[in-house]
């Protein structure tokens, strides 16, 4: 019974979360906010337990992994405007990892989190994998990380749209990078809405940040950390 | 029937791309390689498809449908946040502004640089 509601349950509370979302376009009713609330409220008075919920819903984290894969289909349809914009996505992500490390640690650090905590959040913009790996090298708990991962996936989903507009971003470029680089795999769903080009622009985001951060985890964090966290 | 076809089309297409995912998982471990196995995955299908040895039919409707699909796929780690404490009580309300305020930054800082520096796609 469990099994079968983790499953049918999340995909049905899902499409009449994005149905719902679709008929009012309210941001704060995103599917990836409402319809895990209703999850949770439904596990919390039903006293179900997030493994026995999980033990349905895990087919759908699985299919995560062929869905990275797949986002070669439109890098592969695209690849022009990829390999004519090389400069802009190469420059804004390589500012973006950095921002991103900078940013977590002084943000962590003005409101007084413990240094396990501030090295958990630094790789929270980065795919989750990547990101538990990250957090592993610069001494941080990969579990809490996969948290924060998720955390950031939520928000940058939400927040996301509200800078393009306040900050009068018009490119596609502009609005697909900045989803993948702040909201990894939950920017680049955002950007697909926004449409085919900037949902492209967010998957390469998504990959060229993990594989920079891992770069500068290795790299430009530990300097950095040496002389802010001591 | 149509319907049917297009589903079958679907899953199909969604268990060949799955095994590029599996590859890709196999050659990291065995290359002992930093880089996760569907990262791998995705640029061995690209290769594939730019060198022309698979053809775009081959899976463009399983991705199309992977990709449309992503936000259901996250549900379930959404709803995994209940299993951790950390985030409630003061040290969440710390952790979540502090994920917010940081999450803007990022993202403000990659779209100026990217909008200085983009090309050729249709800016009103």
């Amino acid at each position: 019974m469990t099994v079968a509601f983790g499953l049918i349950g999340t995909v049905v509370i899902f499409y009449a979360s994005k149905w719902l979302y679709a008929r009012y376009e309210k941001i704060w009713l995103s599917p990836l906010l409402i319809c895990p609330l209703i999850l949770v409220i439904i596990l919390l008075t039903t006293g179900t337990s997030y493994a026995q919920y999980n033990s349905g819903a895990d087919i759908l984290s699985t299919l995560l992994g062929p869905a990275t894969v797949a986002f070669a289909v439109p890098m592969y349809k695209n690849y022009a405007l990829l390999k004519k914009n090389a400069l802009a996505i190469f420059a804004s992500l390589l500012v973006g990892c950095i921002v991103a490390i900078v940013s977590s640690l002084m943000l962590a650090l003005a409101a007084g989190l413990n240094n396990d905590m501030i090295n958990s959040l630094v790789p929270r913009s980065i795919t989750t994998p990547i990101a538990m790996d990250i957090s592993t090298i610069i001494g941080g708990d990969p579990t809490m990380t996969a948290v924060f991962v998720i955390v950031t996936g939520l928000t940058g989903s939400i927040v996301g749209p509200i800078v393009i507009r306040t900050l009068r971003f018009r490119r596609a470029a502009s609005k697909g990078l900045l989803l993948g680089m702040g909201a990894h795999g939950c920017g680049t769903s955002k950007a697909f809405e926004f449409g085919e080009l900037e949902g492209t622009f967010s998957s390469l985001a998504m990959i060229v940040a993990a594989l920079v951060s891992i770069i500068l985890s290795e790299t430009f964090f530990p300097y950095l950390a040496k002389i802010l966290l001591s | 029937m149509k319907t049917v076809q297009k589903v079958v089309q679907i899953i199909v297409q969604t268990i060949f791309i799955w095994g590029f995912l599996l590859v890709g998982t196999w050659l990291s471990s065995a290359l002992h390689l930093q880089i996760p196995g569907s990262i791998i995955g995705l640029l061995l299908l690209f290769l594939c498809l730019k060198t022309h040895l698979i053809k775009l039919e081959w899976v463009d409707a399983g991705a199309t449908f992977l990709t449309g699909e992503l936000l259901l796929f996250f549900v379930p780690a959404a709803v995994g946040v209940i299993q951790y404490d950390e985030i409630f009580g003061i040290i969440g309300i710390k952790l979540i502004v502090v994920i917010i305020l940081g999450t803007i930054v990022v993202m403000a800082s990659t779209g100026f640089v990217a909008e200085r520096f983009a090309k050729g796609d249709a800016a009103k």
